[in-house]
């Protein structure tokens, strides 16, 4: 099943979107900027991180404006990354002037983004963007005079190797009398970039990593020598000792003229263990500086540079994924040739080992799909800190006083679920801020107290994770969706609905319960995207309103994408997948045995007729002639069966259920893809809808 | 006979990468014209185009698995880095003959408007291409109406796609 | 059969590059890495008669690489291109007085990728 507004990086498109995005990066701008004059007024050093995460803010913002078609703020923004990267790279200078073109463009962007709804006053900003841009632009001073580096040092190859914005760093550094110093540390090949990385990170707490360069250890095949350029507040002796390096490591190439002002430190590290650059093995360890010192219990704060948790890109996460789907793959193939080798008497002894050792290599490969889906499944406290943030903000824009109540922050998602729970749980919170709950002036007249409530729980129930949105708000009137849905001609007059059915009308496409659109909650519509967005997880979603007193929203989610068993079967040389759990039984037929009735064909199965579905027809794919032998999968859902003809079955998998991306919308009766393997994706049967397009077929007749 | 040990690394993140370009960019060049990047690539022997802001990234040509009941223009999809994504066969989006692929063959994967990701398959990519503003013209009314602009390049025309139009497809089915 | 190893963090760029050097009317095998490390990694592995690099890199930067290069017996006789952005002469500079045998300017144009690698994979097949 495709998704129209499927994600790739970034949630569903809506101006609202647009604006609450570049809202966020307003902010962290307003932030930096405020941070960035602070040091300019105090006359500090300027922290070349604030500067470049201006740089990336004001890049961000043009990103965002140039994919929406804002381009009177894309052009802007443009300018304001210019004279960033100007600064970043030090062809500008900090001044006065320049700090306060950025503010104003700061201004000019929040205002612009309150008037996004309305293209005349866009139109009318385009004259003073222009000006502003052209102010900064004229603001761009000239480069800054070079330094000679010829006082340092250093050896000439590493100079030669600086690019001009290291050239920067250094120069700038210099001149804040900083210590520069060169730290030599040897590698393994294979692995250096692990110990690498720790000396970089300790280095770091004490100063500027400037350079790194690279060159040929003393026994070149294996070896890797690394030169790092430092500028530290700290002389050459105490990064010495707080780094636990032998001395010769460490070369002072220039001293400046601060002494010892570095953060405070603790009794240095007795550097006495470590053995001086020697074999291999050994440069190793003294490389893998926090290791040592913790074991020797030094100073475990400053050198600490591994912490408890890591940040994975959830990219990462899916390719462990994929490769421990690979690997259970693998593992069955495995299972396959143990079978063969103790069928044959030749093998039989060799193939009992190899049963053995298969059965371990099983267990260990089911702890690690566990260990892995384990590290997938993230706390919803995230999500609801982004949710709190949206509310506090709305509540003042709408002027409704409600308070927002969080219950099980602690329970836990597949971090790919919760990632796209944020969208529709989001458009539910936005709603009952804007709908549901009523202005004050109308609560007190009603006896509701005049603060409105809107509480978010989660909790686990068996395979799943609840998480309901409820509210004292008004209520859902179902009359009036009713009402709505017969004038859109969804609904026949007369034709009768249950309560429950009424309430479930919210989720058909084009409904509104409210007659404007307001922004807030996106033009009016989207419980039917909540809806599909939710499906598309595998999870559902259920109302409960009692009109006047409140309305609950739960949205019922697996746990995980977890991997699942699939029944493969062949259709016309092509693959697909049928989940397990849907698969009642698999038959074996002659094509005599299919009866044909009312222009259906029906299969006989212990005395029930069993509808079928010839898979190759209802795809369009060639069909394999009518009497020969195929198998029927007999899938159902709760009562309703359904018998599948394929022309063969190639066992079961274990697969991971992937939707699929794209402009096309729903493919119906596919679920989604898994790949097996190889490269090749495999469709995944939507067993629901086929058995609803049976159904169909048959009220139809 | 040249093939890629490895596709090595995941897709850098495109703000990153667009940063970096954005550094590099020249001074005067700002001042006068604006400019677009195109990322050019052939199609039927024929030069086209798409902003280069809106690919993510280019891939080799892999099996693609057809799914029924998508328009014949869709040859199905592919699996990249554990996302499946829609393969367009853009020869015949844009009503061109269609021919086998070849080893220049390749899928550009680009963002559509809304945020969603499609795969084109193209005939060969090119490269990218500074263009000026005033290089662009708009196509001939007679055009399928895929075809946005076109740009010149010295004495050729390159056909600069209307990504929105070809990523839309109406629920006919 | 001569192996081309490209050197560039950005997957367009990449995928430009190796598509250039695949209309080469020779027989190559392109590595594609993405990172400075990364090349640092490739190198001892096997024999190779091109490197590209792009100058503007993460960890280890392209003049970097090309330093170490040329300062390693190993490699120093592989012929070297530096690819560069427009306004970085500078730096591209630096990387010819390093040792890089050719240099490229971003946006390229394939022709021009060809015509040096062709020249290049000729002076290293000579080399033998």
């Amino acid at each position: 099943m495709a998704q129209r507004r499927r994600k790739g990086r970034r949630g569903s498109k809506t101006d609202q979107e647009f604006v609450s995005e570049a809202e966020e990066i307003l902010d962290r701008m307003r932030q930096d900027l405020a941070d960035l004059n602070e040091e300019r007024v105090a006359g500090d050093d300027v922290d070349p991180e604030v500067v470049n995460r201006l740089f990336r803010s004001a890049h961000s913002l043009k990103g965002l404006a140039g994919l929406f078609g804002f381009d009177p703020i894309q052009d802007l923004a443009h300018r304001v990354e210019d004279i960033l990267d100007g600064l970043r790279l030090g062809r500008v200078r900090l001044e006065l002037s320049v700090v306060s073109l950025i503010d104003e463009s700061v201004h000019l962007f929040a205002s612009l983004l309150e008037q996004i709804g309305n293209p005349d006053a866009l139109a009318a900003a385009i004259e003073p963007i222009g000006q502003l841009a052209e102010r900064i632009q004229a603001a761009r001073a000239a480069p800054a005079a070079e330094s000679e580096f010829g006082d340092l040092a250093l050896d000439p190859s590493l100079l030669r190797a600086l690019t001009e914005y290291e050239e920067h760093r250094l120069r700038e550094n210099i001149r804040r009398g900083r210590h520069i110093c060169l730290i030599d540390a040897t590698f393994e090949i294979i692995s250096f970039e692990e110990g690498l990385s720790r000396l970089t990170a300790a280095i770091r707490e004490v100063g500027e990593v400037l350079s790194t360069l690279p060159a040929p250890g003393e026994a070149p095949e294996a070896q890797i020598r690394f030169s790092l350029l430092v500028a530290s507040d700290a002389p050459a002796s105490e990064v010495v000792s707080r780094l636990g390096l032998p001395a010769g490591a460490v070369r002072l190439v220039r001293a400046g003229a601060a002494a010892g002002a570095a953060p405070a430190a603790k009794a240095p590290a007795a550097p006495g263990a470590l053995a001086p650059p020697g074999p291999a093995a050994e440069s190793d360890e003294e490389a893998t500086v926090a290791h040592r010192d913790a074991s020797e219990g030094g100073e475990p704060e400053s050198l600490k540079s591994i912490s408890d948790t890591v940040r994975v890109d959830i990219h990462k996460l899916d390719e462990l994924m994929n490769l421990v789907g690979e690997l259970v793959i693998q593992r069955g193939a495995i299972g396959e040739l143990v079978s063969r080798l103790s069928a044959d008497a030749a093998t039989a002894r060799i193939g009992s080992d190899f049963a053995k050792v298969h059965k371990a290599l099983d267990r260990k490969l089911r702890e690690l799909q566990s260990a892995v889906l384990d590290v997938r499944m993230v706390p919803l406290s995230q999500v609801f800190e982004k949710v709190s943030r949206v509310v506090r903000r709305l509540r003042t824009d709408l002027g409704k006083d409600v308070r927002l109540e969080l219950r099980g922050a602690d329970t836990e998602l597949d971090k790919l679920i919760v990632e796209e729970l944020v969208d529709p749980l989001m458009h539910v919170v936005r709603n009952a801020l804007d709908h549901a709950i009523e202005p004050r002036e109308e609560r007190i007249a009603g006896g509701k107290d005049p603060e409105g409530r809107i509480r978010i729980e989660a909790f686990q129930r068996g395979n799943h994770v609840v998480i309901a949105v409820s509210d004292d708000g008004r209520g859902i009137d179902t009359a009036n969706l009713r009402s709505l849905a017969e004038s859109k001609g969804i609904l026949q007059p007369g034709e009768t609905l249950s309560e429950r059915e009424a309430l479930d009308l919210i989720f058909m496409p084009g409904i509104s319960t409210r007659s404007e659109v307001t922004e807030t909650s996106g033009r009016g519509v989207g419980m039917d995207v909540v809806h599909t967005n939710l499906t598309a997880l595998g999870g559902v979603v259920d109302v409960e309103s009692t009109p006047g007193r409140g309305t609950t929203i739960a949205m019922t989610l697996p746990i995980t994408l977890a991997i699942i068993q699939s029944l493969i079967v062949v259709v016309a040389r092509q693959r697909f997948a049928i989940p397990l759990n849907a698969v009642h039984e698999t038959l074996l037929i002659a094509g005599a045995e299919i009866q044909r009735s009312e222009g259906r064909e029906l299969l006989n199965l212990r005395g029930e007729a069993l509808p079928l579905l010839r898979l190759a027809a209802e795809f369009n794919l060639p069909a394999s002639p009518p009497d020969a032998k195929c198998y029927v999968v007999v899938i159902g859902l709760g009562e309703t069966r359904m018998g599948l003809l394929v022309d063969r079955l190639d066992g079961q998998q274990d697969t991971v259920i992937k939707p699929i991306q794209g402009p096309i919308p729903a493919v119906r009766g596919i679920a989604g893809a898994t790949e097996l393997g190889d490269q090749d994706p495999v469709l995944v049967l939507d067993v629901s809808a086929l058995l609803a397009e049976t159904g169909r077929r048959r009220d139809a007749s | 006979m040249s093939s890629s040990q490895s596709e090595s690394g995941a897709a850098a993140p495109r703000w990153q990468d667009l940063a970096r370009r954005a550094a590099e960019r020249r001074n005067a060049e700002v001042e006068s014209v604006a400019v677009r990047q195109l990322l050019t690539f052939v199609l039927d022997g024929s030069p086209y185009a798409v902003p280069v802001e809106r690919v993510r990234e280019i891939v080799r040509v892999r099996p693609i698995t057809p799914v029924p009941r998508l328009p014949g223009d869709v040859c199905g999809v592919i699996s990249l880095r554990g996302e499946i994504l829609e393969v367009i066969d853009l020869r015949l989006r844009l009503r061109l003959h269609a021919g086998p692929s070849g080893r220049a063959s390749r899928i550009i994967v680009v963002h559509a408007a809304d945020g969603g990701v499609a795969g084109l398959l193209v005939d060969g990519v090119t490269e990218v291409l500074p263009v000026p503003e005033d290089a662009l013209r708009p196509a001939a009314a007679a055009e399928t109406g895929n075809v946005e602009t076109l740009c010149v390049r010295g004495d050729r025309f390159i056909s600069l796609i209307d990504l929105e139009r070809v990523l839309r497809f109406d629920a006919q089915h | 059969m001569q192996r081309i190893l490209i050197v560039e963090d950005s997957p367009t760029m990449r995928a430009l590059l190796v598509s250039a050097l695949e209309a080469l009317d020779r027989p190559v095998k392109i590595t594609e890495v993405a990172s400075g490390f990364e090349a640092l990694r490739e190198l001892p592995r096997v024999a190779y008669d091109l490197i590209l690099t792009d100058i503007n890199m993460p960890d280890i930067n392209g003049l970097e690489l090309v330093s170490f290069v040329k300062n390693n017996a190993a490699f120093r006789s592989i012929p070297l291109v530096i690819v560069s952005t427009e306004g970085s002469e500078r730096d591209r500079d630096k990387g010819l007085r390093l040792g890089a045998d050719a240099y490229l300017v971003k946006p390229f144009v394939p022709e021009t990728l060809q015509q040096i690698a062709h020249d290049l994979l000729d002076r290293s097949g000579r080399r033998g």
